[in-house]
Formats: structure tokens, sequence, C-alpha cells
């Protein structure tokens, strides 16, 4: 009794035991590139920091210079307030425009009419960003581009699209909805498709409007995915580059120039990278900080049940 | 649906209330909303068939105004041109794309899988710490990373080589989570039947599991090859030499050294750079619109 008892046991722990080791060999590969790729980098940066390391030269410790600098250095703040014009404007227009599209599309009639208005709003996030941009520097040229020419069919005055500095920030804007509001599309309507239709028969059934259904039904439900488009959506902005470079080249001067691409600048092209790194510390701690103030704040407005 | 039996009255009241959703606020609101998808649809579409349309003129037409949103002629020399010529040596950066994006795809399904079906079907102590960091590095944008990992890629001395655009990409906590919600359906009851039976976890893994997850892979496979296919910011940094560049970095090169005469080419340049990637999702749409709705709603 007692014997089979011990034995029972030695072979649950034995499984127990194998277990573990198989959960250990089978996350090591993922692991292993994570730790040389991901957080191996996150503390070099860290070092980094305090450093002075001229790309060819060996690194030279010079305590915190890279800090004050940081916070004396103009173009940073220019860039900085860039990125948050930029990143304002894209959340905004992706996320308005994704969730009306995913509303009309959930509402098409017809499944065929309902495959076509998502693919078509979906194309362009299967796109190269740094092709298409190239395609939109095409488009948005102020002498022989089509934007132009469709606007003076209207009796609108050419637009500068790019070389005025406030227009280049509102084109990288436009091109950056015009890219991914598909991709906030896709995310409302599986929202919108995990609101169970019960609840807009029960509330049809009691006499609800389109519009209230809309605004009591609809909205609430609707929040969580809101919430994690509002974050992803403001975080993938923060980081526009490929988008900028090529479509405006930051300019004209800095006026459209990202913390993405000044980080690149400085890094690669001043070979700073000591405050390269440092800079993009920064962003860390900004990202971060964004993304707790939008938890603490979707606790207020997100709806769960 | 409310069954007949259950009341009487229901389907008058369902009546009343369809009509008035054709009232005439609600006629005026729902024009505006189709009026608006078809505008944006149109918004959408137009600079590709733009493209398209220019990318089939002779180059000597391609600033053409008015433009022409549908194609007015048929003239395939601009993508005879780009295939052909020497100068934009398109099948080669085609090669290079392909081989950076398909290794690291291979890479990923294969890391990410292993490690997801461990976080989610083992227990092993540590585990839930590991997966958190999986999670968190989702957060940390590329660019907090990127002169660390320069560095990195420069000691290993695998500078203007393709493997330091795949080896970063070998593995990715989207990855590793997108997978690891796909386990997670899979009944508990499928792996104790199999243990039972004697099988131990590699076979339950590769032989089990790995094959009912496949729509999740096939979602993380086209993600993964799209994400490598459309890199921009990797190839700039670390790639020097010219037969060694992919599509996107050599595109834009060309455009920049081209100038304007050549636009048509390079418009044909980009249709035919983006279509793989338009033939993978058209096939793969349901797994990549799932994928994305699964990510998106369970965090």
């Amino acid at each position: 009794m007692s014997q089979s008892g011990t034995a029972n046991v030695r072979v649950r722990v034995s499984s127990r035991l194998q277990e573990s080791l198989s959960g250990y060999l089978f996350s090591l590969p993922a692991v292993l590139c994570l730790v040389i790729f991901m957080i191996i980098p996150i503390i070099g940066a860290l070092a980094l920091l305090f450093t002075e390391y001229p790309a060819l030269e060996p690194p030279k410790w010079i305590g915190l210079a890279n800090l004050t600098h940081l916070f004396s250095d103009n173009r940073l703040w220019t860039c900085y307030s860039n990125s948050v014009l930029i990143t304002v404007g894209a959340v905004a227009g992706n996320n308005v425009i994704g969730l009306l599209l995913a509303m009309g599309v959930k509402r098409s009639i017809g499944k065929v009419l309902q495959y076509i208005f998502r693919t078509v709003y979906f194309f362009p996030v299967m796109t190269t960003t740094a092709s298409l941009a190239m395609v939109w520097h095409f488009i948005l040229t102020r002498d022989r581009g089509i934007m132009n020419w469709l606007l003076a069919q209207l009796g609108i005055a050419p637009i500068s699209f790019l070389s005025d500095p406030q227009w280049a920030i509102r084109s990288v804007i436009m091109y950056d909805v015009w890219k991914s509001c598909g991709y906030l599309m896709v995310l409302y309507l599986a929202g919108l498709q995990s609101i169970p239709d019960t609840l807009y028969e029960a509330a049809k059934i009691d006499g609800a409007s389109r519009w209230q259904l809309v605004r009591h039904i609809t909205l609430p439900l609707i929040t969580p995915t809101a919430f994690f488009c509002l974050i992803i959506s403001s975080i993938g902005a923060f980081q526009i580059f490929d988008n900028a470079y090529v479509l405006t080249s930051g300019g004209p001067g800095d006026a459209s120039r990202t913390i993405a691409m000044y980080i690149y600048e400085v890094g690669f092209k001043a070979f700073e990278f000591g405050y390269a790194a440092t800079i993009s510390l920064s962003l860390l701690i900004i990202l971060v900080t964004l993304t707790l103030i939008q938890f603490w704040a979707g606790r207020k407005w997100v709806y769960y049940d | 649906m409310a069954s007949a039996a259950q009341t009487d009255r229901a389907p008058v009241k369902t009546r009343h209330s369809a009509l008035r959703g054709l009232s005439l606020l609600g006629l005026v609101g729902q024009s505006i909303i189709w009026i608006l998808m078809v505008l944006i649809a149109v918004w959408e579409i137009l600079p590709i068939l733009w493209m398209f349309s220019t990318s089939l003129r002779l180059p000597s037409q391609s600033f053409e105004l008015p433009p022409s949103f549908l194609p007015t002629s048929w003239d395939w020399q601009n993508y005879l041109a780009v295939l052909r010529s020497p100068q934009i040596n398109f099948p080669l950066f085609f090669i290079n794309s392909l081989k950076i994006g398909l290794l690291a795809t291979v890479g990923q399904l294969l890391t990410c899988s292993m490690a997801a079906f461990a976080f989610a079907r083992l227990r092993f102590r540590g585990r839930d710490v590991l997966f958190f960091l999986f999670l968190a590095s989702m957060l940390v944008p590329g660019q907090v990373t990127v002169i660390p990992l320069f560095i990195i890629i420069r000691q290993l001395g695998l500078i203007d080589s393709h493997w330091s655009l795949i080896l970063p990409a070998l593995t990715s906590g989207f990855g590793v989570f997108l997978l690891r919600q796909y386990f997670l359906t899979l009944p508990g009851e499928l792996i104790d039947a199999a243990k039972i039976d004697g099988a131990g976890f590699f076979r339950i893994y590769w032989g089990i599991l790995l094959p009912l997850v496949g729509p999740g892979l096939s979602a993380l496979g086209i993600f993964t090859f799209m994400g490598q296919w459309n890199n921009f910011f990797g190839p700039l940094l670390f790639l020097r030499s010219w037969d060694k560049l992919t599509l996107p970095i050599a595109l834009v090169t060309l455009a920049g050294y081209m100038g304007s005469g050549s636009r048509a080419e390079i418009l044909a340049a980009v249709m035919l750079s983006i279509l793989p990637v338009l033939v993978a999702f058209l096939f793969g749409q349901r797994y990549v619109l799932k994928g994305i709705a699964l990510t998106g709603l369970k965090v």
C-alpha cells in the first residue's frame, strides 16, 4: 500500500520534473533571441546613457552630460512636438475613421458588399509604407501633382503639401491615416461583432431608435476595443519613421522631423551613439508614461461588464 | 430571433420599427453613412489605381494632367524595363527580400510556437515571468534598442549581411502572444489523452497540437513575412552594398537617383513589389483578420 504510494509520488515527481524541463527547453530558443536582441540592448542603452561613443572610437564615461544635453537640445524638443502633433492627428483620424468604417462595413447589406468594402479599406495596410510614401510624394508634389490638380478643379489654390512647414506635418498625418485606418477598422469590426445581436433586438422591441442603439449599446460596449486601439495607435504614431523619411525627409528644416528620425540622425549621421541612446531612453519613458496614463484614464471611460 | 410561439405581438412591433427605420431622418442618416463609406473607399483606392494606370503609360506621359485613374493604355513596357534593366536590378532585390522574409518567417513560426506551447500548456517555475517579458517587449519601440542592437550586430560582424535582419526577427513578443492565444483555445483533454497514450511533450507539440493551431500559424506567418517584406528601417541601418539591398530601400534609393523622369518605371516597380504580399493576403485574408481580432480583443 505505502510502497505503491511512494511509487506513485515518484512517478508524479518525475513527470513534474519532465514537464518543467520541457517547459524550459521549449521556450529556450525564443527566450535566447529575446535576451540577445531585446533585453541586452535595453541594458546596453542604459549603459550608453553615461558615455560618449562616437561609433568608431571606444566609449568614454562622461557621467550625466548626455542628460544635460537632452534638456538643452532645442532640435529635440522640436522633434518631440512634431511627434506629439502627428500622434494626436493620426490617432484621432485613424480611430474615428476606423470606427466609422467598421460600423458601416458591419451594416453593409450582403456578404459580397461587405467583403469588397473590407478589402478596399484594408488594402493600403498590406502595402509597403516606404514605397507607397514615394507614390504619395508624386501625388502631393506642388507642380504637376494630382492632388493639386484635383484641388484646382474645385477652385482651390495649389498647396505646397511637402514644402510648407504646416502642410508637411499634415501630409505625414494624412498619409498615415490613409495607410492605417483600415487596420483600426479590422480591430473595431471584431469588437462590433462581439456585441451580441440579442441586445440590439431587445432594444428594438422596446422601441429604441437607431441613434439610441448606437448611443446606448454600440458605444459603451465598444469602449474596451477603443481603449486597446488608442494605445496601439498612439504607440505606433509616436514611432513614425518611414513615412516622414520618404515623404518629406523631415523637412522643410525640421518641420516634420519625428523623434524616430532624430534618433536615426544623431545615431547614424552624426554617429553620437551615447546621445542617441539617451534620446531613445527618453522616448521609452515617455511612451511608458503615456500608456500608464491611458490605463489610468481608461478606468474612467472604459465599460467592463 | 424570437420564436413564434413565444409571443404573437413581437412581429408587429418589429415591422413597426423597421418602418420607422425608413423615416426621413433615418434615410438621410443612412445616405450620409453610405456616401462617407464610398468616399473613403475612393480615397483609399485612388492612389493605387493612379499608380497602376500610370505604370502602364509611356514614361514620357507619366506627368500628364488630367490624371487618369483607369489605365488608358496597356503598355507593359515599364514592367519589362523594370524586370530587365541592369540598373534597376529588380530580380536580385526581389530574391533578397524573399530570402530574408522566408527565413525570418520560418524561424519565427518555430520559436514562437514552441514558446507559446510551453507558456500555454506546461507548468514550470518562472513561466509567467518569462511570458510577461515577451508581453512587455511588445511595448518597447524599435528605436529604443536600435543603437545597442547596431553595436551587437557590428560585434557579430554582420553589418551588410542579411543575417543582420534575420537574426533579430527570429522571435517576437507578438508571435508568442498570438500563438499562445490559439494554444489556450484547445481542450486540455487532448493533452491528457495523449499523455495516457504515452506521448512525450515533443510529440504532443509537434504531432497533435501544432496541426490544430494552423490558422494561428498562417496569421503569424503572413504578419511576419509582411513585416519583413515591408521593413525599411532595418535595411537602411544594416545593409551597405547595392547587391544586398531589399526592395523598399532599393526602390526609394533608385527613385532618388533617377529623378522624376522615370516615374512610370518606379511605379511599375512598386506595383511589382507589393504583389506578393497582396497575393498572400488574398489567400490568407481570413486568418489575418482573425489573427488581428484575436490579439486585439483579448489583451
